[in-house]
């Protein structure tokens, strides 16, 4: 077909003007992912392949030094590689942490979130408040809250003594179960709120009509309420496991050098480790766990998407 | 055959204390079309949660085949429920909320899909039995929802204003398909409305329900040329309101002659008289009439027929109908002076009113 060559020409510059104006508008959210997330992200890589300075900091020059601390040690006699088990075991102790963390604040966060979202909503903006109050607070302040309450001379066990239930303080500080009972307390928000979301838009009409149609409570709670909040209880598990998996300051505090995970792994090599390096592949190893993590789950959820639509 | 005996409902308690049921008492027949109508917030949904089980009554019994069901849950009751809302389980597809019921009733798998498959077939939503139910317009949800109910073969089908969602064509198209459902699977079904049109085109019979109590309870004919009151004349089809005196068993309407009393009525003193607009009579009726003269007020074309509103010497008002035949010999202009004549067995005496009037 004959095309008119000024048309074709102004269609073109139309449909540049298009995408012109398209790149401005996605400008300001680019330049807050580049500033904030790739760059950093960048700079880290970068480290991971330089050399340790001798007072912290890198010095310029190619080397694998960090990614091969990463996984492997130097022997002490003969100098010969050997696994970074230590490594292997504080990355297994952090995914477990993580991972019971997101049980307990579920275990914790459901019940509460489904408390909140069925009081009258008069109410619920002031639960909702008691919920958030934590988190406007330091997260150092809270911990030490925390610590305070199950310390050896703390509230609880100075309770149990009193009510006779034991004769000697119980030593909770410093072990997996402090930092458990620590992260559990200090995500619990991340939990509840994506919840008490998911539960306030149900619509509570759905049940009834479950419930006219001979479907049990139980029934009907496994095959209209769950499915139905399952978004939310998705999102929530997500914002508890990540940050869970990279927390340090709750786990120094509460686990001190006993209990410690990836983050304070981290914390060690820019602190008095004295190796960026490491620290940097140290970061990049829990990014690419986290990212992997969250492939595999979206690849199962839509691939469960196919399978039941 | 459901037997509602005395049955109350309270909401609340102490002086928040709503009282949205008072004593309903009606006896629902086997295969019946039973609607039941009123205005807003007269307690038509309560009495449906009530038959569904959603509330307890506070006082009175439902009993169904001779067996009181006010305890059962609404799970284990012979009863579904098409909601207003039609309440679809969007995270499902057509089929999957029809198979519902019957899944959750722990029906044998083999029997499901061929029961999903028919009662789709029924509903005319076959072709659409894999989409999502957020994905369909407002009519085609009706129909999933309507199937969904039917599926586990209730006893007795509750609906609640199923049809108020949809546009007025829409509307009477589903009005039509429930009813000859309902005739093809001789269901007994329970539907509220508060559209007095679809109630007397659907129905076998009516409850006419105002602030919680019933005010008649009959077939739709009979609601329209015999109303129990004065609430269900006007609630039903348009109605003029006349004051009249009966003396010596004779009536006599606004200062003119009296006339014998209506075939079967039966009353004494001032008396609230009703007549329907399209009884009234433009010109002299020959038989028992009352004749009237008035001045034309209003005239609204409304296609078959012209509403004419007519103001009577004594300033009532009275609404008429003039058929738009070729053959109608009357023309109308406003301010015309007009006589008509109400013929006596036209006239309906609404003696409960006697206490309202005064
Ligand atoms: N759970 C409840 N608590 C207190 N009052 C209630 C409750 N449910 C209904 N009511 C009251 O009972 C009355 C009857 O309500 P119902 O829903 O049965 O009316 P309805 O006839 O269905 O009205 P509509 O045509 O608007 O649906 C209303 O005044 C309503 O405010
Ligand atoms: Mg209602």
């Amino acid at each position: 077909m004959p095309r008119n060559p000024t048309a074709a020409a102004s269609e073109s510059a139309v449909a540049r003007a298009e995408t012109r104006r398209r790149w401005s508008l996605a400008l300001p959210a680019l330049t807050v992912i580049t500033l904030c997330s790739i760059l950093p992200l960048g700079v880290m890589v970068a480290y991971s392949f330089m050399e340790a300075g001798q007072y912290g900091n890198v010095q310029w020059g190619f080397s694998l030094e960090g990614w091969r601390a990463v996984f492997l040690d130097r022997d002490f006699f003969d100098d010969s590689y050997i696994p970074a088990t230590a490594h292997l075991t504080i990355l297994a102790r952090s995914i477990l942490l993580a991972l019971a963390t997101t049980a307990l604040t579920f275990v914790f966060g459901i019940p509460t979130a489904w408390f909140i979202a069925t009081r009258p909503p008069a109410t619920r903006a002031y639960w909702m408040f008691l919920i958030t109050v934590p988190f406007w607070t330091n997260l150092l302040v809270r911990t030490i809250a925390i610590q305070e309450v199950i310390r050896a001379d703390g509230t609880l066990n100075r309770l149990l003594l009193a009510t006779g239930l034991i004769d000697e303080p119980l030593q909770m500080m410093f072990t997996n179960g402090a930092v458990l009972v620590g992260m559990t307390y200090v995500y619990l928000p991340l939990m509840v709120l994506p919840v008490y979301a998911a539960i306030e838009k149900f619509d509570f009409r759905l049940a009834e009509a479950a419930y006219d149609l001979h479907a049990s409570r139980l029934y009907c709670l496994r095959r209209v309420v769950l499915p139905l909040m399952w978004p939310g209880i998705v999102a929530g598990s997500i914002l508890v496991f990540i940050p869970a998996l990279g927390a340090y300051v709750t786990p120094r505090l509460m686990g001190g050098g006993r209990a410690m995970m990836w983050g304070n792994l981290i914390d060690l090599q820019f602190g008095q480790g004295r190796n960026w390096p490491l620290g940097a592949a140290l970061s990049i190893t829990l990014t690419l766990v986290v990212v992997g993590a969250m492939v595999w789950y979206a690849r199962r959820a839509a691939k469960g998407d196919a399978t039941n639509g | 055959m459901l037997d509602i005996r005395s049955l109350s409902k309270k909401f609340g308690s102490g002086d928040s204390a709503f009282q949205a049921l008072k004593s309903i008492d009606i006896t629902i027949e086997e295969g019946e079309f039973f609607t039941l109508l009123g205005p807003s917030g007269c307690g038509k949904t309560t009495l449906l949660r009530l038959i569904a089980g959603f509330e307890q009554p506070s006082g009175g019994q439902l009993v169904l085949d001779g067996k009181d069901i006010a305890t059962i849950p609404p799970n284990h009751r012979p009863v579904n429920t098409v909601f207003q809302s039609y309440a679809l389980f969007p995270h499902m597809t057509v089929a999957q909320n029809v198979a519902f019921g019957l899944e959750a009733r722990g029906t044998n798998p083999a029997e499901i899909a061929p029961r999903v498959d028919e009662i789709l077939e029924i509903v005319q939503m076959a072709h659409l039995r894999d989409r999502k139910s957020s994905q369909m317009s407002g009519g085609q949800q009706q129909r999933v929802a309507l199937a969904r109910a039917l599926a586990p073969r209730p006893r007795i089908l509750l609906l609640d204003e199923p049809l108020s969602a949809l546009d007025l064509k829409l509307r009477k198209q589903m009005q039509f398909e429930l009813k000859r459902l309902q005739r093809e699977l001789g269901l007994t079904f329970i539907f509220v409305t508060h559209d007095q049109d679809e109630a007397l085109t659907m129905s076998d019979r009516i409850a006419v329900m105002d602030g919680g109590t019933l005010q008649q309870v009959a077939d739709p004919r009979t609601l329209y040329d015999h109303p129990a009151n004065r609430f269900v004349a006007e609630f039903i089809g348009e109605a003029n309101f006349l004051s009249g005196t009966v003396a010596g068993g004779k009536l006599s309407l606004s200062g003119q002659a009296p006339v014998p009393l209506p075939h079967g009525a039966d009353a004494s003193g001032p008396v609230t008289v009703m007549i329907r607009p399209e009884q009234v009579v433009v010109g002299s009726a020959g038989g028992n009439a009352v004749t009237l003269d008035g001045q034309i007020e209003a005239l609204v074309f409304s296609g078959t027929d012209t509403h004419v509103t007519l103001r009577l010497e004594n300033g009532d008002t009275l609404s008429l109908r003039a058929p738009n035949n070729s053959h109608a010999t009357t023309t109308f202009a406003e301010g015309e002076p007009l006589r008509v004549a109400l013929p006596v067995d036209a006239l309906r005496l609404l003696p409960e009113d006697i206490a309202n009037a005064a």
